[in-house]
């Protein structure tokens, strides 16, 4: 019995209406979607034993594997799964978590028991990746709802799947969660009998849990905490490449945006941004803020994505360089007036520089970031700003000049690339920067059709380009993934980029004899 | 005027406070800045414009705050309906209901170790005063009514579960959470040992200071004279004089503490993990859940005002002045 210890409970067992990585923690052990990423980033058959796309580039054609039975005992058929898909593609509002990964489907059909065919309105590149999030619900539970009401209240705490665990008792209000190892799974069962998450209401009590050895595994560990948890004997401490960014926002929102966006227009001098990108040091901030659990950022899609194959690695950093920066600012002239801040005689380089008072770090990443401006002749003002009136303050009102704000990207590149598309700086959107550039979005639109993944690479490199270059996101550093267990009682984890408690790491778990 | 009638006041006005909280609540979490779906969703998904709006339409957001959102809150009230939890997607009275049964133990465990424990320091600390044990009773009152709350919870988590073994957080231990809380009663015991060891540190040190100056305040008092005059002990003074007229303030304090501590357990909850009504409270501010919001404190402003109510009918027993007026 592995007891894992985390901070929050999943929200729902429901993948319709599922927004806590908690929640896609306990999926990925008790459901299947036809695929799955595995450690080192690509995707593999979980459900799928192969899968291909015919010549006209919409037709895809996914085989099962033999034996997959749901948790009750019953055969999984491909109709399920057809089934399943289909319920997203009908009514994508009451699907609020899945339906965009079934977006542009035509058709899903199950022409035999071990089947499934997909037809697409357009080719689909990330077809991989939407299906290892597209999970086989089982239908009989999910079957009876007339309403999008209904099927988001209705929590599936006893979830029928198809994956390595099945459910014992969820009791969300005591905040234990525990799955019993399914050993009849189709690609051989787990070696741990039982997995139990217990939820913490505090980080001090959690680490001190992991001491004394009431769990056995925590999920995130918080990096103050990461030092001291490397003494405790019998604990391994494990550090990866995690998949969050952290990033210094410009304003980029068009003049005709309406509203007209209210900032310094200084801030949209590429020279301006050039100066500001060379007077931040990264590495500092690694080292000093976050005590070197980091790595200093350059593009919007992080090293970890795909395993690297989506990350460009051709970018050439901006040296922080506070002479050069004075230079650049100097040649465009602007000039430091008696109070020591540049101005071209029309701008001057005053900024506001704000910050969501979520995260702890932000506040002396804003302060290093206003000393470093200083020796520049920039002044920044710094602000925090709770987390609700800043997002009214950015999107779509344009209403800042500099932001410090972070993304959580997806496994795929497509979402966090959306995230600088024009359409995106709508009320509800994700667009914080106000980037419109339809060079920029046309690309979007290429690489969601590329099938061809090198040809799909190029094109996801070409975007991060434009972004490095026009700035409208500074990327300041990537973070690490922080997570630690009772090594003197549990061997045989799998650690990468996703974490040692996803299905295919537990599943080569074992006790320590 | 008789018992009823001040008690039927008592009661006009305390359903007056009620309607007042409630109109109130409803207008102050929706002048919250931000969007309670945004809240609900979080930052990093991939959730598409068109549902979020999907979203708002079922919550009700996308009509006008009032009249149409206050008349559909009133009319759900009306009907003994809290509504549902937009972020746990459950009915809000289930969960309430659930959360407080565990507040209550908590607290009252916790009450009614402090109160005893501060009534008898205090009176022995005013009775012996300025001895040694008035000294000692004081100065760990006044460090204990100072100290931190998750401070001292930390520090007895640390060291109660690595010194004793006592559980690090939670209610009951994962063994036992599908049974029923009264079958598995010695492991709740060792759940609720830390955290109400905490409670009782922490309201011990205010009851026994209040007690100690009633007490010392009572003793001056002419009656005390007339009563040592008639030759009766020192004890029964104290016990038949003084401890009922210097117990009108702690009855106060143990009201205005009970409907306060139904929420003022936050600390305590968080710290030990325990499934009560305080991280409730906390959870729902930050997802901006209305409906969850707007139960918390109806139940909050309830217990408040039922505590205050039987203070009052106490003081009709306790103080002959209250039944006069």
């Amino acid at each position: 019995m592995l007891h894992e210890g985390w901070t929050e409970n999943p929200d729902t067992l429901n993948p319709a209406y599922a927004y806590l990585t908690q929640s896609y923690t306990i999926f990925d052990l008790i459901y299947n979607g036809l695929t799955t990423e595995s450690p080192d980033g690509k995707y593999v058959g979980a459900l799928a034993k192969d899968w291909s796309v015919a010549a006209d580039n919409v037709t895809w054609t996914i085989h099962l594997k033999e034996g997959i039975k749901w948790h009750n005992g019953e055969d999984l058929k491909a109709s399920d799964i057809a089934w399943a898909i289909n319920a997203v593609m009908e009514h994508p509002d009451w699907w609020s978590s899945t339906s965009n990964y079934a977006n542009g489907f035509k058709e899903v059909t199950a022409p035999d028991d071990h089947m499934v065919q997909i037809v697409t309105e357009y080719p689909i590149a990330n077809m991989e990746y939407r299906l290892s999030f597209l999970y086989a619900v089982y239908p009989p539970d999910f079957n009876k709802f007339t309403s999008a009401e209904e099927l988001q209240n209705f929590n599936n705490f006893n979830a029928i799947g198809t994956g390595p665990f099945k459910i014992n008792v969820f009791d969300k209000d005591k905040g234990i969660l525990i799955l019993d190892a399914n050993q009849d799974y189709f690609d051989g069962g787990p070696h741990i009998d039982q997995m139990i998450f217990q939820k913490f209401d505090n980080a001090d009590a959690l680490i001190q849990a992991l001491k004394v050895g009431d769990i056995d595994l925590i999920s995130e560990v918080p990096a103050t905490a990461f030092e001291t948890i490397k003494s405790y004997a019998g604990v391994q401490a494990v550090k990866e490449d995690g998949r969050y960014f952290n990033e210094l926002i410009l304003n980029s929102v068009a003049e005709t945006n309406d509203p007209a966006p209210k900032r310094n227009p200084a801030i949209l001098d590429p020279a301006v941004r050039l100066a500001i990108a060379s007077a931040i040091n990264k590495q500092d901030l690694v080292d000093v803020v976050l005590q070197g659990i980091g790595s200093p950022g350059d593009t919007i899609v992080p090293p970890t994505l795909g395993g690297g194959f989506w990350h460009n690695p051709n970018i050439q950093e901006v040296k922080f360089d506070i002479a050069a920066a004075n230079k650049i600012l100097d040649d465009a002239g602007y000039k430091a007036g008696a109070d020591g801040v540049r101005t071209d005689g029309k701008d001057r380089l005053e900024f506001r520089l704000q910050f969501p008072t979520q995260n702890p770090v932000y506040p002396r990443i804003a302060d290093m970031l206003a000393s470093n401006f200083q020796q520049i002749g920039i002044k920044a003002d710094v602000e925090a700003v709770d987390t609700d009136s800043l997002t009214a303050a950015v999107t779509p009102t344009g209403d800042y000049d500099m932001v410090i704000w972070g993304w959580g990207p997806d496994p795929d590149p497509d979402f966090i690339l959306s995230v600088l598309t024009t359409d995106q700086f709508i009320s509800g959107g994700w667009s914080d920067s106000g980037y419109h550039s339809p060079e920029y979005d046309q690309l979007y639109l290429d690489q969601q059709e590329a099938i061809d993944k090198s040809q799909r690479q190029q094109i996801v490199w070409k975007m991060q380009d434009m972004v490095f270059n026009d700035r409208p996101y500074i990327v300041l550093y990537y973070e690490k993934l922080l997570q630690a267990y009772r090594s003197d009682r549990f061997t045989g984890f799998i650690e990468s980029p996703l974490g040692i408690d996803i299905a295919q790491s537990l599943l080569n778990v074992t006790a320590v004899k | 005027m008789s018992r009823r009638d001040y008690l039927l006041r008592k009661l006009g006005f305390s359903l007056m406070t009620v309607v007042i909280v409630l109109v109130i609540n409803f207008v102050l979490f929706r002048i919250l800045p931000g969007d309670p779906v945004r809240a609900v969703i979080g930052r990093n998904v991939r959730i598409s414009p068109e549902v979020q709006q999907a979203l708002r339409v079922q919550f009700g957001l996308d009509k006008p705050v009032f009249p149409d959102q206050f008349l559909d809150t009133v009319g759900q009230w009306a009907r003994g309906n809290l509504g549902i939890s937009w972020s746990l997607r459950r009915p809000v009275k289930d969960i309430l209901l659930a959360k407080l049964v565990n507040t209550v133990i908590l607290i009252g465990l916790g009450q009614i170790f402090a109160i005893v424990l501060g009534v008898v320091l205090g009176l022995l600390a005013g009775w012996k005063r300025k001895s040694a044990v008035d000294v000692s009773a004081l100065t760990f009152s006044l460090i204990a009514w100072a100290v931190p709350t998750f401070w001292l919870g930390i520090i007895l988590l640390a060291a109660g579960s690595s010194w004793l073994g006592l559980p690090t957080g939670g209610i009951v231990s994962p063994a036992n959470v599908s049974k029923p809380l009264y079958a598995v009663l010695p492991d709740l015991g060792r759940h609720l040992i830390l955290p109400t060891l905490t409670l009782t540190i922490l309201y011990l040190g205010e009851y026994m200071l209040i007690m100690r100056s009633s007490i010392l305040e009572v003793l001056g008092e002419d009656y005390i004279l007339t009563a040592k005059a008639k030759g009766m002990s020192q004890w029964q003074v104290l016990m038949r004089h003084g401890l009922k007229n210097a117990m009108l303030p702690i009855v106060t304090l143990i009201a205005l503490n009970l409907g306060f501590t139904v929420s003022g357990a936050i600390y305590i909850e968080t710290v030990f993990s325990y499934d009560g009504l305080g991280k409730l409270f906390q959870d729902a501010l930050t997802k901006q859940d209305y409906p969850l919001l707007q139960g918390a404190f109806l139940l909050l402003a309830v217990s408040v005002i039922l505590a205050n109510m039987s203070a009052d009918v106490l003081y009709t027993y306790l103080d002959p002045r209250v039944k006069a007026n």
